[in-house]
């Protein structure tokens, strides 16, 4: 077999060849033969011989008709085909017209796009000539709200504003220099020139709007706004205006002041400031009377109306302070002088009624409290206004009437104490210090016990004092010695010592006496000298002692016995001895009326007791030279007391 | 002292009386500045002192005058309780003899000032208990008895010492509101700055026919 298939191979036999394909047909592999076989086997339905005879006529007849379908359905494609044409033809024309057109008005345009770029950029440029205008205005220039601000409105109200304009008008002018320095001399020129003007005019108005402010404060209580304290911040400026403004302000508060001094001293009630609801309810009026109504005391009066002052000083000066506040100079002058201008009304009013007070003779001491309280309220209002305070006219009137009532007040010691050399009287029968003197010591008192109460600081207490003392107490003792000129010796001595000790007294209450009181000591102790003199003279005479003892101190340097003398013999000698004896047992006898009179009960005390130490030495002589052998007494035949023996029983 | 001291209604007198030494110039400083003296002089005759204060939203500036407690000082400050709308009246609750005198420093503050004067007692150095020489319960029937209003403050740790001086002024301001005060009466110690106030306006027109008046 395989011989055959060998044979078969390889020869080219049609047949061969042909079996071969049919062979290596694979039937089911083959889609197209399957899908023809397919179709044929839908209309070839009869395999008999006809049919297969007529098989290919058949399919033919079927491949043209299926080809004639075709020819008539791309017939139609090709009529659509050549329509598209015809529109794209036609579509093609009408693109060309548009481009053509188009490519015209690119033309046409290219013009206006130069120009519109030209014009842009040229935009451009006025624009920052434009910005840099408006800077330049802004900078230079003001807004037209700020000139509104500015110019105000007709019924003169200041916007609060005012103060940021003007300043910035400042600012330009000051500004405005650099332009100078630039090619823009004449801008600059100008504007310094309007700002100028600006400025000028805004001063003027806020001047006029501060001035009839200030006039307006004639109430008790006013109250500065801040708006206020900025215009006078801005008018230090102006120093013109500014004291202008301040010359309104004091004027107003001065009127203010002096309308509140008047009601408070004469009625008790405000005015009422101008505009506050006033008046109807003035029958319900109470507290304090009128100050006025205290006239007749002079302290609490003139007291009163300083009070009042240096309250008003103190509210015054809060005031201008207040005013002042925002200023940036220094305004320590300024304020002196307003308050000083403000507080100038009251004097005329105190000024008359201290005067009235001061005129009245109310009385030395009164005077002299009054001073006080002068030189009180001129330091305490003087601490109100402050350092540097010349030619303030409140504290000159006060000063002034201070100045017055002391010199009004030493007037009237001097005239106290001419009083007492005028008139002296004679001393009273029991040797005590006069009515006038006692009454002086009672002035003096009361003077020194005010001024050691006094209201005015420690250091300044004793100044006056020296002066008063000496104003008084000289004429005083000189009083005394005149009245005293008439008496005998120990009463003379006795009167003396007792008005000198009761001034002495006094004054050793006081601590800025020393001097005076040694002074004093000094001449009691020698008036006292006096009276122990005469006490001790006295005992002896009445003891019968004296005669004996001068006669022995005459011959103390005589040699020989003693006993042989007159006046000295035995017999005299013992009964001086007796005789002393007797008086010696009662001594309170013996004592001198005058020293018994004497006020003072330690002085009368000293009085008696030098007055038994000179009797006892006395004694003590006598009794040597009656015991001394070489005088012959005998002594031992008579019995004596000895000087101590006597001492004692003086004592 | 910044934010506006000023634009206040009212303006009330107040006087600081008792014994010397019983705290009033530090009870007055306290007030205005917050802090304690520890080694304050005697006050020389009259000081003063103010602050601005709010009573029912109404602005109030106090003006308070601190006087001398020494007695040499008596006849000078008698003359300043003229016109006071309220009496801070002082003693020290650790001497009793400044508790003593309170009647004496009561007959003045009575003589000197108006009936509507708010008279306040204060019983001062509140820190010092255990000094204390006045109960609490003693001083306060005097107070009622009296009618004062009263309370223990301390001038040292700042107790009360605000309320003593606001009390008195509401006190006062109540009055003024029920119409018992008087505020034409210069001595009523109240014045009132009037609402419409000329403040921003110029009336040059008008101001001379107010003012006219007067001599
Ligand atoms: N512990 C204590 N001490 C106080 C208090 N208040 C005042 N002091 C002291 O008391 C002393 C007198 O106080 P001042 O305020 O000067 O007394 P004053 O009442 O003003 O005295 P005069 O001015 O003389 O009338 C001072 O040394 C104060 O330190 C307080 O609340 N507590
Ligand atoms: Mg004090």
């Amino acid at each position: 077999m395989e011989e055959s298939v060998g044979s078969l191979q390889q020869g080219n036999h049609p047949l061969s060849k042909k079996l071969k394909k049919i062979l290596d047909t694979r039937l089911d592999n083959d889609k197209d033969m399957i899908e023809a076989l397919k179709t044929v086997s839908t209309f070839f339905t009869d395999n008999n011989i006809r049919t297969r005879r007529n098989l290919r006529g058949e399919i033919e007849r079927r491949s043209l008709l299926i080809n004639q379908q075709f020819v008539d359905a791309f017939s139609h494609v090709v009529k659509d085909l050549e329509l598209i044409h015809a529109d794209v033809q036609s579509m093609t024309v009408c693109c060309k017209d548009m481009t053509d057109r188009l490519s015209a008005t690119k033309e046409q345009t290219q013009e206006l796009i130069t120009m519109t770029s030209d014009l842009k950029s040229e935009e451009q440029r006025l624009q920052v000539h434009s910005d840099l205008a408006q800077a330049f205005l802004d900078r230079f220039q003001l807004k037209p709200n700020e000139m509104k601000v500015f110019h105000g409105t007709r019924d003169g109200h200041l916007d609060p504003g005012f103060f940021a304009v003007l300043e910035k008008v400042q600012k330009i002018h000051a500004d405005v220099k650099v332009l100078l320095r630039t090619n823009q001399q004449t801008a600059g020129l100008e504007i310094m020139e309007q700002m100028a003007l600006q400025q000028e005019s805004a001063y003027e108005r806020l001047y006029r709007w501060s001035q009839s402010q200030c006039r307006s404060l004639t109430s008790d209580a006013i109250d500065i706004t801040p708006i206020q304290q900025q215009a006078m911040k801005a008018l230090q400026n102006r120093p013109v205006l500014f004291s202008y403004t301040l010359d309104e302000y004091s004027t107003a508060r001065r009127g203010a002041v002096v309308r509140g001094f008047i009601d408070a001293l004469t009625r008790g009630i405000p005015s009422g400031p101008p505009g506050s609801p006033t008046l109807e309810s003035e029958k319900k009026i109470q507290g304090p009377k009128p100050i006025e109504l205290h006239a007749h005391d002079p302290m609490r009066y003139v007291g009163d109306m300083l009070a009042w002052l240096h309250q008003a000083s103190a509210s015054e000066k809060e005031n201008i302070t207040q005013l002042l506040s925002e200023c940036e100079k220094s305004t320590e002058d300024a304020n002196r002088d307003t308050l000083a201008h403000v507080l100038e009304g009251a004097c005329r009013p105190l000024k008359v009624r201290v005067e009235q007070v001061l005129v009245s003779e109310p009385g030395t001491l009164t005077l002299y409290k009054l001073t006080n309280l002068l030189k009180f309220y001129h330091d305490t209002i003087r601490d109100i206004i402050g350092k540097a305070c010349e030619n303030i006219s409140l504290l000159e009137t006060i000063n002034d009437m201070y100045i017055l009532c002391r010199k009004l007040f030493f007037n009237s010691l001097q005239y106290l104490a001419s009083k007492l050399l005028d008139k002296v009287e004679l001393p009273p029968s029991d040797l005590s210090p006069p009515r006038t003197l006692n009454d002086t010591i009672h002035l003096l008192r009361d003077i020194f016990d005010s001024h050691d109460s006094s209201i005015l600081p420690a250091a300044e207490r004793h100044t006056d004092l020296v002066q008063v003392m000496t104003q008084v107490l000289d004429p005083l003792l000189q009083m005394c010695a005149m009245s005293a000129s008439q008496l005998q010796p120990a009463d003379m001595a006795a009167y003396v010592i007792n008005c000198m000790h009761s001034i002495k007294f006094m004054l050793s209450l006081y601590e800025f006496t020393d001097q005076k009181i040694e002074m004093l000591s000094a001449q009691i102790d020698a008036h006292l000298d006096t009276l122990v003199n005469e006490q001790a003279a006295s005992i002896l005479m009445r003891g019968g002692l004296a005669n004996v003892y001068k006669t022995i101190l005459k011959h103390e340097h005589d040699t020989g016995p003693l006993s042989k003398l007159a006046g000295l013999d035995r017999s005299a000698m013992t009964s001086a001895f007796q005789h002393f004896d007797d008086v010696i047992h009662s001594p309170d006898e013996s004592v001198l009326p005058q020293v018994s009179m004497l006020a003072s009960a330690t002085l009368k005390e000293v009085a008696s007791s030098r007055a038994n130490e000179l009797v006892s030495s006395a004694y003590k002589v006598v009794y040597d030279v009656f015991t001394n052998e070489k005088n012959g007494y005998d002594s031992a035949t008579f019995t004596v007391k000895t000087p101590d023996q006597i001492r004692l029983l003086l004592c | 002292m910044a934010a506006g001291p000023y634009n206040y209604s009212y303006i009330f007198k107040y006087i600081i009386i008792g014994d010397m030494g019983v705290g009033k110039s530090c009870l007055l400083h306290q007030f205005t500045e917050k802090k304690f003296m520890a080694d304050c002089p005697h006050t020389i005759g009259v000081e003063f002192g103010t602050r601005i204060i709010e009573v029912s939203g109404q602005k109030i500036k106090l003006q308070i005058w601190d006087t001398a407690g020494q007695e040499r000082f008596r006849a000078v400050t008698r003359s300043y309780y003229r016109g006071a709308a309220g009496a801070l009246m002082v003693y020290d609750i650790t001497r009793r003899s400044t508790y003593n005198h309170l009647s004496s420093w009561l007959t003045d503050a009575r003589n000197l000032t108006n009936p509507n004067t708010v008279i306040f007692l204060i019983g001062n150095k509140g820190d010092l208990d255990a000094q204390r020489d006045v109960t609490y319960e003693e001083a306060k029937q005097f107070a009622d008895e009296n009618g004062l209003l009263f309370l223990e403050a301390s001038a040292k740790t700042g107790d009360n010492v605000e309320d003593v001086f606001l009390e008195t002024a509401k006190k006062i301001f109540q009055n003024i509101q029920d119409g018992s005060l008087d505020l034409n009466a210069a001595e009523s110690g109240v014045q009132h700055k009037p609402s419409a106030r000329p403040g921003q306006t110029l009336n040059n027109e008008q101001q001379p026919k107010d003012s006219n008046c007067s001599c």
